[in-house]
This record gives C-alpha cells, structure tokens and sequence, in this order.
C-alpha cells in the first residue's frame, strides 16, 4: 500500500534507503548527519515519550524555533501519534503567539531554546490550554524548575522506557492514521485582522508533494538547505513533503545569521528564496567587485556584458554562435563558475523563487550566469503549488502556468485569480465564515489576487484584488503593479500611484539617496540634504526618463496600455515607516498616503506645476516635527500604440 | 539575584596588604581581600583609583613591594604573566588586544595554546624531564618534532587538533559567534571584538578570568549581551570572575562582592546593598567628578 501520511513515508525510507542522510545540523562547526534509519528511530522514541507524557489524537501541539532536527522530528513524532503540529512563527511576539496557541487549542509546546520558553511562560498564564513544554537546547535552563517543563532528553528517556513497556505502540498509532486526517494547522500573517490557521490534510501536503517531484524531477539525491521559517507552508512542503516523498537530504544550517556561509558549505542542489534574498546576494556581489583590484573588475564586467548578451538564450537552448558560445564557456571557467562557487550555486540544479515580482535585472543576472531561475505562484491554501513556469519558458514578470492537477481561471468582472487543486486546503480552523468567503462549494479558491492570463498562457499577476481599479478611460489600473515596475530603476525607492476613478494615472515617487547621490556626485551636482537633490530639475529629468520606459512597456500590454503615467512628483523626504507612510514589512498604506498627502494629489490633477505641502514626521527618539516644502511637478508623455508599431 | 542565596566555595585567591609603588607614586596602599570560588567579584572606583593595576597584580604583570598573594592556597609575591595563566589566570583587556590580521576561529584558538603540547612533548614531560644530561638536546628535538608533525595532520597529532577546536567550537557557540567564525577580527564593530577576546580567555578554560572593562564603550544592546554571557558563564561552568567595571547599574546588579578602591585605598567591601549603603563610596562618587554614575543608581 502506498504511503499516505509522512510518518508511513519515514518507514518506508528507512527500509528503502535507510542509510542515506535525511537531515544534517551543523552543530559545533561541524554537520551531523542523521541516516533515514536514525531519523525514525529519533521519531519513534519522540512520539513514544510524547505519548507518555499523554499526547493523544487530535492534541495540537505548537512548534516554535529555527529550523532544528528535534523540531522536524518533533513534528513527525506528533503526526505519527494522530497529534497535530502547529508551527509558529519562531519570531512573533507574544501576543501574535498567545493568540495561535489559544486559537488553535494547543495543549503541547515544543521549543528550541530558552528564548522560547520565557515567550511561552509569560503567556501560559492567559493560554489556559497549555499544560506541558518541552525544550530541545538545555543552555541556560538550569534555574527553571517548573514541573511543566521538561527537555528533549527527558522526552526521550520517558519514550525508551514507554517503548518497552508497549512495543506494538508506535506501529499500530501509525497504521490508524490516514490521508484525510489533518496534517497540520498553519497560521497566515493577514495584512488585516488577526491571523488564520489554515488547515491541511496529509492529501493535500502529498498530493502536491508528488505532483512537483514528478513535475521538476526531483531526486534522492538532492541537497536542500532548509532555512525559511518551519511556520511557512513553503519549508513544510519543501523540507518535509518533498524530502519524504523524493527521500532527498535536508540540511538545517547553524544559526540565521550563519545561513549564507552555511549555503556556500553544503552547495544546495535545490534552492528556494523570495526575491529579497537574491537582491540581497546580488547587492553584496557588486559592492564586493567594486571593491576588487582594476583587473579584477575589468574581467567581470566584461564577461558578465557577454553574459547578459547570450546567457540567458544558451540556458535556453536558443542557437548562439559558436565565438560567444566559446566566450561564454571561458566566462564560466573565469567569472561565473567561481562566482557561483562563491555563493554556493555550483551544484544547484533548480532555483526558484515567489512570493513578489523580482526586478527583471535581478532575475537576468542569475539566469545568464547559467543558473535556471524560475518563478512560481503559490498560497499556504493551495498547499504551496497553484503555477510554475516550465523549463524554457521563463520570464521576469510571469509566475508561469498552471501546475499538472491545478486548474485555473480569472474571474472576468473582479480580475480575481482562482484556483482548484488536490492541494486546496480543508478549511480555517474554527472561522467557517472565512472558509466560505474563500472556498466555494465545489472547490474553487479565492486567491485575492488580480491577474490576467497572457498570450503565452502564463499567468500574471498584477495585485491585489481589493487595490486593482479602473480609470476614467475604463483601463485597469493597478497600482502595485506599477509601483513595482517603477521601482525596479535603481534611482527610485518607493512609489506610490494614484488613478482610481480618475482621469489618468500619476505618481508619487521618492528617489533612492544613495543610488542617485552617487549619480549627482558623477554628473558634479552638488547638494546639501535628501529635499535639496530631490528638488534637482537634472534628476526630475532622470526619472522622467524612467517613467517613460515604464509607459512604454505598459503600451504593449492593451489590458493596461490606458494607465500610463501622465504626472509626478518627487517627494522632499523618503516614505517612512517610521511615519506610517509603510508598513515594517515595507507595503505602502494607502489610505494613510491618501489622506497625508491630499494637497499634493490634487496638485497632480488639477494641472498645477508646484505644490505646497507640509506634513508631520516623526523622528527616531519619538520627537515630532513639521516639514515643509514647494515641490515640482512634471508631466510625462505616454507613448501610444502606433508609436510602438513604428519604433517595432 | 540576592548574593546571601548563592553558595560560594573555598577562597581561590586571597589579597593581603598589597602595596604598589612606581617609584615615588603609590598605586596601591595596603589593599586586602578575598575572591572565593564561584564568585563574581567586582573592583570599581573613580579615575585613576588603581583598579587595573589592581589586576595587573593578580595576574603577574605588576610585582608589588609589599604584600602576598595567595592563590589556589599557595602564597607567593611575584609571579610571571605566562606562570599566572598557566595556573589558570585568564584575562581580558581594557583596550582589545587581539590578533587583528586573524580570524575570530584562530584567535579563540590562541586561547588552548597552553593546554597544546604534542604528544612527543608530553611524553618528555612525563618520562624523561628528570633526565638532565639529555635534557637539553632532547627539549628542543621533541620540540621541533611536535612541531613538524603536527603541519602534517597526522593521528595522533589530528586528533589533538580536533580536539582543541571542538573547545573553541564550544566556546564559540557559547558566545554566539558563529557567523563571524571565518571573519578577521579587525573587520568587526568594536563590541564583537570584546566577545572574541572574551571567547580567548574562554579557551583557556580558567579557573580565574579577570575581566578589565567588559563593557566599556559598548552600547546598551551589547552591554546587555555581555552580562548575560558573564552570568551564563557564571551559573553553567561555575568560572569565578574578578571584573573592573564603570557602569555602576551593571556592577550593582551582577557581581556578589564588591571592593572600592579609591586613591590606591580600599574604603569599602560587601555586598552590592552595602557598598551603596557605605557612606565613605558615597563620598568618594560625590566628593570626586562622577556624579552621573551614581545618580544612574
């Protein structure tokens, strides 16, 4: 009988390939690695002290920490006795933590260390569910003598002794369990509102599981470095799912500042990461080159220029010539290989990444140094999968097609993105009213996403539903879409548009200090503060520029050819979290922008080429202070669609 | 945490009439105390009021004139700093003093040089140091020996090797100092270079660490990472610790003994509640230029 839930997957790996590593930790500076047959026993005598400690099915029990193989276990061990996990954002406060536990019912904790233990004891006392804590890192617990706390360790010593008491235990808990059980509950950070715990069966986690396996055809052999937070569907489908299905290794890394050099060492032959990732790693690259000896920097550039030119089409397959193919293969004996090797990339044979649009250069530089990028879409209800982009079909701004299982359609009036697969989730723990405003009754899932299928059948996705509006000219205007696409000039650090409802589309654009001050200090400009370059007619000649090439490009896409840019204005200050301008995560609130800002938004529309504004910052010790400014305006021209066909 | 609670050991160094001159200056007039096992014991007192030569004292830098010190129950006036740390006296600096070209991991490692001798030398050590007419042939063969197999990694010698990084691993994990393991410590901000040469004396695994200002021009994230590290060190491992500090909030609420010094004097020793209770360091703070750290109390 084929395995239907991961602890059955661990029995069968053990038997099968019970030798191979399942899970390495770097432990003192040096990786461990634990086989199949390891990793089960460690299960096996978890889930039997578990029991003795009287977890029984259906008992949810929280998971919070870093990425550790106790925790992993901990979890199998829990599913194992029909318990359900529920990870937990290992860095959430303690009210974000309070109100998971309560909500979920959890009676169990198992942490990684004492940091965790005093986030849950300050809360035990309102988390009345809560009885028992269990700790894996012993390091600074010895003051502790709560009788509901107990280590890992003693965990085991309780589970070795209930094992001889009752051998046939840990097989016939197994057995019971089945597919439709759930699986796990996982809490979604809502922008709005209290979060929601989703809740995923054993079929949803392995249906997908095997679709991508198959799909990407992912190996016993591969290495993945397990690195996002356990609380995220991503790492429990990734490093969990797929590891179990594919029998694959997992590779905790140190600590989350280590993780970096902790990729170098284990050189991941799979590798996931949201964008911010990649820009960071792309940042660190080029300061690092710019520090570089001449030559140094002369070989780099002049082959990542090649690079840039045929890279992306000989990863592709596309005929080259044989000179830049020959050129290429030099590059990669002298600048890609030992940078790949630097970053740890050597070996990885898959890198993808979802979760916002990355910038087109970002996503080119790792593509043309012949690394196959690609993009996916996915949502904790879908049990992470909903589109991958398939090998030779890749671009910047799609999130790909739909995955084998997975069907999907735009709903045409809100532009809504749904989808129904095996991996759509059960339901929200206790919130029926959200489940029904999701999930509609014959499976179909509500992503909140606006989006549009092109013409090469890839999906888009342009925003979120609710923000997406239409102007005066019944063009769709989506503002984050835009933003983005603004955004991703170098000169330009946050933006935000305006043109619901209106006329035409503007924009409000702040510029990015360092990026543009290193620009003025080429071009000789001298300036004294952030308003004072901000206010420079040379760089109001710099954006518009950008903008313009934005306006181009939305010019090929009819759905969104009517929402070109027509008038901006750059701000004398950047957009602040601080000022509640973004949130800490670094979304624009736009309803506070709206309101903040309402003189200079009707400036952009009642055709006047200067504003007044005055607005309230606050500073970083909590002082409160008023700043002022008159700032420009400038129209932009829109390119329109027989420009096009002439320049084409 | 209330010093009356905690149980202390024997007494691991004792201080008696200690006088220090340079030339016609005196640093320390008459000082005595007595630092027990398991203790945190702190020094403080205005600018200038002996505090590090204090120190200095305790781990054979400075010879003092008069006086003795009794350590681990030997008395003795002088002693050599490299005598000090191999009885198991380790310290920090008020100045970092570390090998700034060289990784956080090779500092750390400097600090078991004194537990590494090659098999070959401890061999000499055991069976033939009371040989003397081959003693000074065999000393340096053995040496020079040691030395040539250990640049080849060899059993015995890798195992000593790993042997020794697994405790600078252990000390590295202590102190959370994993990512910067490969990164010379020249590169790093000033308070990680405090941590690294902490990790040092770790390393020697000492029975007595001196600490000299650990917190000095730290800000207040890294002043509290340091305190938990030093009373971490103090309830896991049990390490006593004698520490010159001016932070007077941090003093008050970590060390179980304090002694004042003042102008080479001491004018007071207790408890935290008794020294700040003592109407003499009332006056030493107030009547000198440090208002401001009292007034933090």
């Amino acid at each position: 009988m084929a395995a239907d839930t991961f602890p059955k997957f661990l029995d069968s790996n053990a038997q099968s390939r019970g030798n191979r590593p399942a899970i390495r930790e770097k432990q003192l500076g040096i990786w461990q690695t634990y086989s199949w047959k390891e990793s089960r026993d460690e299960v096996v005598t978890i889930a039997h002290g578990l029991a003795a400690s009287g977890v029984s099915r259906g008992h949810r029990i929280a998971i919070v920490g870093d990425n550790r193989p106790y925790l992993y276990w901990s979890m199998i061990a829990a599913q194992a006795l029909g318990a359900i996990p529920v990870p937990v954002y290992q860095d959430s406060g303690a009210q974000e933590l309070a109100y998971v536990l309560d909500h979920a019912g959890v009676s169990f904790a198992v942490v990684e260390d004492q940091e965790q233990v005093d986030k849950l004891l300050e809360i035990k006392e309102t988390a009345s569910s809560l009885t028992s804590i269990v700790y894996c890192d012993p390091r600074g617990m010895r003051d502790y003598d709560q009788d509901f706390l107990q280590s890992i360790s003693e965990v085991k010593r309780a589970g070795e002794a209930h094992k001889a008491a009752n051998p046939g235990f840990y097989g016939e808990e197994v057995s019971t369990g089945s597919g439709e059980d759930t699986a796990i509950f996982l809490y979604t950070s809502g922008t709005t509102g209290n979060p929601k715990g989703v809740v995923l069966t054993f079929d949803n986690l392995i249906s997908m599981s095997e679709m991508s396996v198959k799909l990407e055809n992912i190996r016993h052999d591969e290495d993945t470095l397990a690195y996002l937070p356990m609380a995220w569907v991503g790492d429990n489908l990734f490093s969990i799912g797929q590891s179990y299905v594919a029998g694959f290794t997992v590779n905790c890394p140190e600590s989350q500042e280590t993780v970096l050099a902790d990729l170098q060492e284990i050189g991941p032959t799979y590798f996931f990461a949201p964008p911010r990732i990649f820009e960071n790693i792309l940042t660190s690259v080029t300061v690092r080159m710019q520090d570089a000896s001449r030559p140094k920097r002369w070989l780099f550039d002049y082959f990542m220029e090649h690079a840039r030119n045929v890279g992306v089409r000989i990863l592709q397959k596309e005929s080259v010539g044989l000179g830049a193919r020959f050129k290429y293969w030099l590059g990669e004996i002298l600048v890609y290989g030992p940078l790949k090797n630097t970053l740890g990339l050597t070996r990885v044979r898959r890198v993808y990444t979802a979760g916002e649009a990355i910038g087109p250069d970002i996503f080119d530089f790792y593509r043309s140094i012949g690394l196959n990028m690609k993009q996916l879409y996915g949502q904790t209800e879908a049990s992470v999968f909903v589109t991958m982009q398939p090998d030779n079909e890749v671009y910047a701004d799609t999130v790909g097609k739909a995955c084998p299982g997975v069907e999907l359609r735009v709903d045409p009036n809100t532009r809504e993105v749904l989808y129904r697969s095996d991996g759509v989730f059960k339901e929200y723990h206790k919130n029926a009213e959200a489940t029904r405003e999701t999930k509609t009754d014959d499976g179909w899932v509500h992503t909140g996403d606006a989006g549009f299928i092109d013409s090469n059948g890839h999906l888009k996705i342009i925003d979120r539903a609710k923000d997406v509006g239409v102007l005066n000219n019944n063009s769709m205007f989506a503002p984050k879409y835009l933003e983005n696409k603004l955004k991703f000039f170098p000169f330009i650090q946050e933006a935000v548009t305006f043109g619901a409802g209106r006329d035409f589309t503007t924009a409000m654009i702040s510029i990015d200090i360092e990026a543009v001050g290193g620009w003025a200090e080429r071009h000789n400009a001298s300036y004294a503060s952030y308003r004072e370059l901000a206010a420079k007619p040379a760089v109001y000649e710099e954006i518009r520029k950008n903008i313009e090439q934005v306006n181009a490009d939305l010019a090929d896409d009819p759905e969104l050819a009517g929402a070109q840019i027509a008038r901006f204005v750059l701000l004398h200050k950047e957009l602040d979290a601080d000022d509640g301008e973004l949130t800490r995560t670094r979304k624009v609130r736009r309803r506070f922008i709206n309101d903040r800002y309402e003189s200079v938004i009707n400036g952009l529309y009642d055709g006047s080429d200067k504003v007044h504004i005055e607005v309230e910052t606050i500073f970083e010790d909590g002082r409160k202070g008023v700043s002022a400014a008159d700032i420009a305006i400038m129209d932009v021209t829109a390119t329109s669609a027989a420009q096009l066909k002439k320049a084409s | 945490m209330s010093a009356t609670e905690r149980q202390f050991g024997d007494v691991l160094l004792k201080v008696d009439n200690i006088t220090l001159r340079f030339g016609g200056v005196k640093a320390i007039t008459d000082v005595s105390f007595e630092i027990r096992e398991k203790q945190i014991f702190a020094i403080i007192g205005p600018n200038g009021a002996g505090k590090t030569s204090m120190l200095n004292v305790i781990n054979g830098f400075y010879h003092p004139q008069e006086g003795t010190i009794t350590y681990k129950g030997n008395p003795r006036q002088q002693m050599k700093p490299h005598e000090a740390a191999e009885t198991g006296i380790a310290r920090t600096f008020q100045n970092v003093a570390l090998f700034r070209g060289m990784s956080t991991l090779d500092n750390v490692m400097t600090g078991r040089l004194l537990k590494m001798s090659g098999p070959a030398l401890r061999y000499y050590h055991q069976k033939l140091a009371n040989l003397p007419v081959i003693n000074y042939l065999t000393y340096p063969a053995m040496w020079f020996g040691d030395l040539i197999l250990d640049s080849l990694y060899w059993g015995p010698y890798q195992r000593e090797e790993v042997k020794h990084r697994k405790a600078a691993e252990e000390v590295i994990d202590f102190l959370e100092i994993q990512s910067i393991r490969r990164t010379p410590v020249g590169r790093l901000p000033y308070g990680l270079q405090k941590r690294v040469e902490l990790g040092r004396a770790l390393a020697m695994e000492p029975d007595l660490l001196l600490l000299d200002e650990p917190m000095a021009g730290m800000n207040l994230e890294e002043k509290e990472d340091m305190c938990r590290f030093i009373i971490d060190l103090n309830h896991e491992f049990g390490t006593t610790m004698a520490l010159i500090e001016h932070d007077m909030g941090v003093v008050m609420d970590i060390s179980d003994q304090v002694v004042v010094l003042n102008y080479g004097r001491k004018i007071a020793d207790g408890t935290p509640n008794e020294v700040q209770a003592d109407q003499d360091v009332i006056d030493a703070y107030l009547g000198v230029a440090h208002e401001a750290d009292l007034e933090e109390k």
